[in-house]
């Protein structure tokens, strides 16, 4: 099977616009989670979110898209696919290539303006500028047509797992010889839809998350964006090479709409499933790039899992959700981004706000920067609602 | 791939035997509602009565197939929008209580994904599980994921696959604002032949059986092939090449099998790719049937694998020869456009 390798990746989230802007940030230890600004909800007076620095009307100056019923879903996915493809130099011939496909993916999609779409399903008032953008495939076929892309395009949702999955999906069509290049990725922005699912199911922490702490009290919702480019090992010629998409795994966790098990047989199958395909074996894995939401259901099981499958010899691991919250079906791609980071600095970006390990498991994650360090392999985990949950391994590339 | 078995809940009454019986369910009233069995055999009262219609369907098809086959190791859903109803039922509690205190069952079930998730969770399938949302290809999409689940499968494997759409009144709502319905009033049986503007709105749940290994297969897809935007000219060049790339030729191909919607505005796109490749071929379609809905071509599918089996009581299919292949074209609005390619099962037919 032909190697499938990274050779652009583009990131918009609260941690700064683009990936060189992220990556000071987790040097930083600055968290991007705080006060919203330009989200509107009576949850911002009461709640941090992780909030992208820019306006609707920044983000199409920057996007340089004047279209009209462009959502803020499609403006961040589109300046993120625009610094993936400028990234990997692909050319406008190579994007309408029928042999590069697009595989993005969203959870809130086009209804991320509430209150248009409360008005144009009501009957309500006249008719917002948004009436034809509401599919959560809208951002994708915004940019299938502004680019011209003719080759394989998909939307995926599966929850908080999505764009783990677009990586995955990416990379078979790929190895199987029916794509030579894949655009994946996802994105998703704060809307008063997610915040009031989430806080309905009372798992919003009300401050800056706290993954793998004892007292961790829920997640805090961030929005972003990020696509990377993947190519077939045959036409990468001398091009800069970030990462190899080494193995995956997606299971169910087939337990409960929006827990998951006690047992993990969910996670654990995705991560055995990834280890299998990669051909390593646990002692191989320098970083584990966690899903950790922070929500205290899932830091547990989790942790569970990573004592299961390596034993006494957990490798250093952090949630960088620390850094950007949970940015949903973003989150797999934002977080694979910071995994090929890692590989190509060498670098361990912390957990923040730690202090005390979950009791009975006793894991502790990264909490300082660690620099200078020979990681060759990396797992990012991605596990969400609907019992959905993969794990990806991202490698050097030799 | 092949396919091993068919299920679907629709405006016709397929769930039983009446519809390949020739039965055709007339709807006059402008919208196609799917006709529900009852499915208290087999989900627990306490469970449907939290199920939206799409996640209610999407069980009602699968969970029997999944039941039958115990070899299904994932599941693979393709809906361009899921739960709508309970989604915008969600929306409405927060406008309307201004983001006061919710109750988070509407919101969990209006994820696209808790169809694949609730199959998973009452099916216990802890494979290979995903959620395709990508419009009117959603469908296609989850069929080329299994098609690359079961090709790079060590062993035999079976895969559930299918794709869910409900009418809500909300997405009935803004797919008026879009003008996708027609002003005036006509039934099902009229839609085709229609040259006005819009088509009249259907929905359903369609379920198939997947294999890699062709033992007991009513069907098998050679192939399929999605596009973007095209011109009409570029459509015919690929599809020409899609045909060749499988060995193929068009008349190869024994009959066509549409998705015209009775839409004056975008049929041209049936009917130019028949003229031009396709002149002397058989040719039928099936929203008569389903009505219109991003994921229709699923029902499309169901309908081919009839005729592949050699169905031909189906109402209005009297006329038709019993093909050995058949090429299922649909799209939605003329943006994106999605063939499946399906050949009968040889052994069968022998």
């Amino acid at each position: 099977m032909r190697k499938v390798f990274i050779t652009g990746i583009g990131s918009i989230s609260s941690l700064g616009l683009t990936v060189e802007q992220q990556l000071k940030s987790l040097r930083d230890a600055r968290s991007g989670i705080g006060k919203a600004t330009h989200f509107q909800s009576v949850y911002t007076a009461q709640l941090p979110f992780a909030e992208i620095n820019a306006s609707d009307d920044e983000l199409k100056k920057l996007t340089v898209c004047a279209d009209p019923g462009v959502t803020r879903t499609t403006l961040i996915a589109l300046k993120a696919f625009q610094e993936a493809v400028a990234d990997g130099k692909l050319s406008q011939q190579q994007l309408s290539d029928p042999r590069t496909a697009f595989i993005s993916s969203s959870t809130v999609g086009g209804m991320c303006y509430t209150d248009s779409l409360y008005a144009d399903a009501n009957n309500k008032g006249e008719t917002s500028e948004f009436y034809a953008s509401y599919e959560g495939s809208n951002h994708t076929l915004q940019i299938v047509k502004k680019y011209e892309l003719k080759g394989y395009t998909d939307t995926i949702n599966t929850a908080c797992s999505s764009s783990a999955n677009a990586i995955l999906l990416g990379t078979r069509l790929i190895q199987s010889g029916r794509a030579d290049r894949a655009i994946v990725g996802g994105a998703d922005c704060l809307a008063k839809f997610t915040v009031n699912g989430f806080n309905s199911l009372r798992i919003l922490n009300e401050t800056p998350c706290r993954p793998f702490d004892e007292h961790r009290e829920g997640l805090t919702l961030g929005e972003g964006a990020a696509y990377l480019v993947l190519e077939a090992e045959n036409l990468v010629g001398d091009k800069k090479r970030y990462a190899e998409v080494k193995g995956f795994g997606n299971a169910n966790d087939a337990f409960h709409p929006s827990a998951t098990s006690d047992d993990a047989r969910g996670p654990l199958r995705a991560m055995r499933d990834a280890l299998q395909s990669a051909e390593l074996s646990p002692f191989d894995i320098d970083y584990i790039n966690a899903h950790g939401t922070g929500t205290v259901n899932n830091d547990e099981t989790e942790s569970f899992a990573f004592i299961t499958i390596f034993g006494k010899q957990v490798p250093p691991f952090s949630s960088t959700k620390s850094y950007t919250g949970h940015t949903l079906a973003a989150a797999g791609a934002v977080e694979a981004i910071i995994s090929v980071l890692s590989i190509c600095h060498g670098e361990i970006y912390p957990n923040l706000n730690f202090e005390q390990p979950i009791s009975g498991r006793g894991l502790i994650p990264v909490t300082k920067l660690q620099q200078n360090k020979q990681i060759k392999h990396v797992m990012s985990n991605s596990f969400g609602f609907g019992g959905n949950g993969t794990s990806l391994i991202f490698s050097k590339c030799t | 791939m092949y396919i091993k078995e068919v299920c679907a809940i629709s405006p016709q009454l397929t769930y039983g035997t009446e519809f390949e019986s020739g039965h055709f369910e007339l709807h006059d009233k402008g919208i196609l509602y799917a006709i529900e069995p009852s499915y208290l055999d087999f989900i627990p009262a306490s469970l449907l009565r939290r199920m939206g219609k799409a996640v209610r369907m999407g069980i009602g098809a699968g969970l029997p197939l999944v039941k039958k086959y115990p070899g299904i190791e994932g599941i693979i859903i393709g809906t361009a929008n899921g739960g709508l109803e309970d989604c915008i039922r969600f929306l409405n509690q927060i406008v309307d209580y201004k983001e006061g205190v919710l109750t988070p069952t509407s919101f969990v079930q209006s994820t696209p994904n808790a169809v694949a998730g609730q199959l998973a969770l009452m099916g216990e399938k802890t494979g290979y599980n995903s959620t395709h949302t990508n419009g009117s290809l959603a469908f296609d999409n989850a069929m080329l994921d299994a098609q690359l689940v079961l090709e790079t499968a060590v062993k035999p494997m079976e895969l559930l696959i299918g794709a869910v759409e409900e009418i809500s009144d909300y997405n009935y709502n803004i797919d008026t604002l879009n003008s996708h319905y027609k002003s005036e009033s006509i039934t099902n049986e009229e839609l085709i032949r229609s040259t006005t503007a819009g088509s009249l709105c259907g929905e359903g749940a369609t379920m198939c059986v997947v294999a890699n290994t062709a033992d007991h297969a009513i069907a098998e897809v050679v192939d399929q092939f999605q596009v973007c935007f095209p011109g009409k000219e570029e459509l015919t060049g690929l599809i020409n090449n899609f045909l060749d790339k499988n060995g193929m030729s068009p008349k190869d191909i024994d009959l066509l099998l549409f998705g015209n919607s009775g839409d004056g505005r975008t049929d041209h796109w049936y009917n130019d790719l028949q003229q031009e490749l396709f002149p002397d071929k058989q040719i039928t379609t099936f929203k008569q049937f389903s009505g219109d809905y991003r994921t229709a071509g699923a029902f499309g599918c169901y309908v081919a694998v009839k005729l592949l089996q050699g169905n031909h009581r189906i109402y209005g299919f009297d006329h038709l020869r019993r093909p050995r292949t058949v090429l299922v074209y649909n799209q939605f609005g003329g943006e994106r456009h999605g063939f499946i390619l399906l050949r009968g099962n040889q052994a069968s037919i022998a």
